[in-house]
This record gives structure tokens, sequence and C-alpha cells, in this order.
């Protein structure tokens, strides 16, 4: 007789926080079964209480891994580009998050890892690791990174400058980036605010843009960054 | 079984005290060997866990039969899920889903009333519940029309909602007999002790190997003082069951002594099979689910059944 083939779970020998702080994450039915719903719940909160408007879903791939790239105004951002992927992407989209606050408690981790699916992404000390995470998880065909390139949320209104960890991560590759323009989510979310408002919403998401042609320089990243900043101010300014 | 069956129960009550006295004893043990300067970094995180443990399973059973049922039915799932992650059979989640249904259902027979009988959980269904699930487990590779690596995932499938869910819930269907507080309590004390007994007696007199390709460190001197120990304990706690004769005591005794290290055994043996140290890590200092529960799983079923032969399980014989 054969033997048989057993393939223990990765992660068994890892408790509940740690599962929660780690990635690639393992997936967990009751995990999916609370992000689905939350995710549908959500769509419909934010079609109804910030009447949101989506402009250009055509554009996002139907196939294969991609980027989103949008301004940041607001937690309303990541919560409104979730809710513009198709439903049954929402396990494979992956909104990066800052490690330092989304995953500083357990409450924390929770949310964002149960809920929102983000990537604990580090912004001060592991920066390209946290970079070669993202690139890993972008080679599995069919998964989405939701990125803020400004790396933070603006406090004017004035989109910031984009950081250069977008333009590294696709420059020289085949993977589209689509770029998005949010508008209204800081009047409906500002900074320092408990609860959002009920203000409208409105995405626009723009064509899908590819760099496979460009060496992988630090000018050409330089140049990546730029286009893609004049591409989503490029939708800020269209008509409403 | 309600909370205020539970404060009027003498053998609730009782079992509060020993367990909250012998948790505190430990506590001081493990402060005057702190103070002594002694390493008690593993027993203190052991005794830790145990602090979080002992108040949801006693706060279950207070609060009564729909609790302790639910709660069974939890420790099944999840320890089905560790079994099931730890195999990998959890990747095909048609299989795991069906065994979770399954458990439920086990839980939901365990609470519902008898539709002929009028009783307090229905027993044939709760019995008869192998057949039907084994039987939908059997029918996933036919619906997903799939040959390939399905006797595997099929067998994975059975092994774990016969063991760890049906076998271990009968521990909740025990809730609906009139002895419900002293047959629980004392099965999850007694099974506990036995645990630690073996632990215990190994460390001081062990020598020879018990089962050394399965468990290298239990020995025969360990194993044969748990049973001696469990032996004593039912005529200890007689009044958690005080229609027992002399011989129900042995007979209880010899279920908990053997049954206990057996179902450690069959834990032991899957894990190593498996390569993999522990089931889980969802206890700190206890490992997984399936690590603590392990003997329970064994005792359970038969302790049910021994004790539905001699005395049946309702007070009221079936008319």
């Amino acid at each position: 007789m054969t033997e048989w083939e057993y393939h223990p779970a990765p992660d068994i020998d890892e408790t509940m926080s740690e599962h929660l702080r780690n990635f690639p994450r393992q997936p967990y039915m009751l995990m999916y079964a609370i992000r689905s719903l939350v995710a549908l719940l959500l769509r419909g909160w934010m079609r109804i209480y910030h009447r949101m408007r989506i402009d250009g879903r055509e554009h996002l791939p139907e196939s294969g891994s991609f980027v989103l790239v949008c301004n940041h105004t607001s937690y309303l951002d990541t919560l409104c580009l979730l809710s513009s992927v198709p439903l049954k992407k929402i396990h494979r989209t992956f909104p990066a998050a800052a490690a330092d606050y989304f995953f500083s408690s357990l409450p924390r981790s929770a949310v964002s890892a149960i809920l929102i699916n983000a990537l604990p992404f580090d912004r001060k000390v592991k920066g390209a690791e946290s970079l070669t995470v993202c690139a890993e998880l972008l080679k599995n065909e069919g998964n989405v990174l939701i990125i803020f390139p400004e790396g933070t949320r603006t406090t004017s209104g004035e989109m910031g400058r984009f950081r250069s960890g977008v333009g590294r991560l696709v420059v020289g590759t085949k993977l589209p980036v689509v770029p998005c323009f949010l508008d209204g989510a800081m009047k409906a979310w500002p900074k320092g605010k408990a609860f959002p408002r009920p203000h409208r919403l409105r995405l626009r998401i723009g064509t899908a843009r590819t760099y496979v042609h460009l060496a992988k320089t630090s000018e050409s990243v330089g140049e990546i960054c730029r286009d893609l900043q004049d591409s989503v101010a490029e939708l800020g300014r269209l008509d409403p | 079984m309600t909370i205020s069956t539970a404060l009027h129960s003498d053998i609730f009550l009782t079992y509060i005290a020993i367990i909250g006295g012998l948790l505190a004893f430990a506590g001081v043990v493990i402060a005057i060997l702190m103070a002594l300067g002694k390493n008690v970094s593993g027993v203190w995180k052991t005794y830790r866990g145990w602090l979080v443990m002992v108040p949801l399973v006693i706060g279950a059973i207070f609060l009564g039969r729909t609790a302790t049922i639910i709660g069974v039915c939890l420790l099944a799932m999840f320890g089905f899920k560790e079994f099931a992650r730890a195999t990998g059979l959890y990747d095909d989640w048609w299989m795991t889903s069906v065994v979770y249904l399954g458990i439920i259902l086990l839980g939901t027979a365990s609470y519902v009333t008898d539709p002929r009988l009028g009783y307090a959980g229905w027993y044939g269904l709760f019995m008869a519940l192998p057949a039907y699930v084994v039987g939908a487990i059997l029918l996933v590779p036919i619906f997903r029309n799939r040959a390939k690596g399905q006797l595997q995932k099929v067998a994975l499938a059975i092994v774990g909602f016969i063991y760890f869910g049906w076998m271990f819930s009968h521990l909740g269907f025990l809730a609906n007999t009139p002895h419900a507080y002293g047959y629980i309590l004392y099965l999850i004390f007694a099974v506990e002790i036995n645990d630690v007994a073996a632990f215990t007696c190994g460390k001081l007199f062990g020598k020879h190997k018990l089962r050394e390709n399965i468990s290298p460190n239990k020995t025969i001197e360990g194993s044969v003082g748990a049973v001696l120990i469990s032996l004593t304990i039912p005529w200890l706690l007689w009044f958690s069951f005080p229609h027992f004769e002399p011989w129900h005591l042995v007979l209880t005794g010899l279920i908990v002594g053997v049954g206990g290290q057996l179902g450690d055994l069959v834990i032991s043996y899957i894990k190593r099979d498996l390569g993999i140290k522990d089931m889980g890590a969802v206890i700190k200092g206890h490992g997984g689910i399936l690590d603590r529960v392990d003997s329970m799983i064994f005792v359970a079923p038969i302790f049910f059944h021994v004790i539905r032969w001699i005395h049946g399980i309702r007070e009221v014989p079936v008319s």
C-alpha cells in the first residue's frame, strides 16, 4: 500500500494573534463567511448612506492580477475601493495597510485581517521586505492589491507626492496598474472624526497602465510615480 | 439544568469548591516554588491556561443545558477543524462543510425534544446521525464528479465526524440526564485528574516505555499509577452519583483510567503519523483543543453507554 500524503496547514503551531498578523494568511471558512457578509453590507451602506457612484468599472481587468492606486483622504477610501471590485474577488483583494497602525493591537489586527483582508505594510523599517511580499502576492493569478501611493491620508485636501514603492513594484512587469480617484471622502469622513457623515462619494476608475517597456532603474521608477500621479489627478479634474 | 438548579445543586456547588480549592492550592504551590527561585515558567503557562479554561467550562454548565450542549458542539467543531487542518482535509471545503453540518446536527439532536417520547434530547436521531452523515460524506465526490484522492478525503472526513464529532458529542447529550451535574462534572474532573496522574506517576516512577513508537514519554508505571488513582476517584466523588453500587464505581474508574489514556494515545499516533507536535496553539501552554480534550473523546461515549445500560439515561422508563 502506498502511503497517503498529508498536507498539514503551515500555521497550525501559531496562536490566534499570529494567525491574524502573519501574511500570507491561510484561508478560514469562518473568516471568509464573515468577510463576505461584511462586504455585502458595506456595499449597501456605501450605496445608501454615501450614495456612492462608480464610473469606469469596465476598466478593471477581468482576469489576472492587478494593482489599484488611489488618492488617500480618509479611511473610507479603502472601504470604497473594496466595494468597487466584484464580490467574488473580495477574498483576493488586499489593501496595503500600515502595519504600525492597523496591526498594532489584537482587536485592530482582527478587523484589518478578517474584515478588510489587509496586507500589513511596514512603511518604516522593512519597506523593501513588504514590497517583496506584495510582489509575491501579485505573482499568483487573480490577486488585487490596493495601494495608496501617498503613504498617508492628506490633511490639506491636496494630493501628496506619490512614493516610489508602487513604481518599484511594477517597473518592467506586465502588471496592470489601475488609477482611481475618489471624490468626497474627505468631507464624508475627515481625519480625526469618529464617524463618517452621509456625504456623497464618487469613484472614477481610469484605464489600466503597464510599465513593461521600462528598465528597472530609479529614473523609470520616478517616471512611473509621476505618470500615475498625473493620471489620478487627471481623473479628479474630470467634470462631475 | 438551569441557573437556579445549579445554585441549588449540592453536587454542582461541591465541585466548584473542590475545583476552586485545587486551583488555589496549585497557585500557592507555584508561588512558593517561585519564591524559592525555581524555574516555573512552563508550569505557570499551563496553570494560566487552566485559569482561563475552568471558568469557561464551569460557566457553561452553570448556565444550563443549552449552554452545555452548545459548548460541547463548538468544542467538537473546533476540534474537528484542528484535525482537518492538521491532515490537510481542510483544503476541501465541501467535505469540511458536510462534517461541520453533521456536528451541528448532533448538537441539535442533543438539544431538541424527542418528538415521540417527549424527553429532552432526541436519542434516536443522535444515534442514527452517523448513518446519514457518513452517507452524505460519501456522496460529496459524486456531486463534485471527482475520483482522484477522494478515498483519502472521505476516510479522513468519516474519522473526523465519528471520532471528534459524534463520540465527543456524547458528553453534551449527558446534559439531558437527571444526574447531569454529577455525570458531566465527574467526567471532566476525573479525566483531567487521570491525565495529571499519568504524567506525575510517569515522572516519579517511570522506567519502562508504554508504547515507544507512539509516545516515547509515556511509561507503564505512569499508566498503572493513573489507573489506580482513577479507580479511587469515584469513591471520593460518590456523591456525584449516589445511585451507583460499589461495582459501578469500579467500572466508572476503569473507564476513565483506561479510556482516558487510550484517547491520549490515539491523538498521539495521529500526531506522530502527521509529523506534528501539537494539533494547534489555541490554548497557551496546552497546545490545541484536541490536545486538551483527547482523553474525553474516548471516555465520553463509553461512560455514556455503560451508565445507559445500567441505569438508563431517563428517570422514567419508556412505557
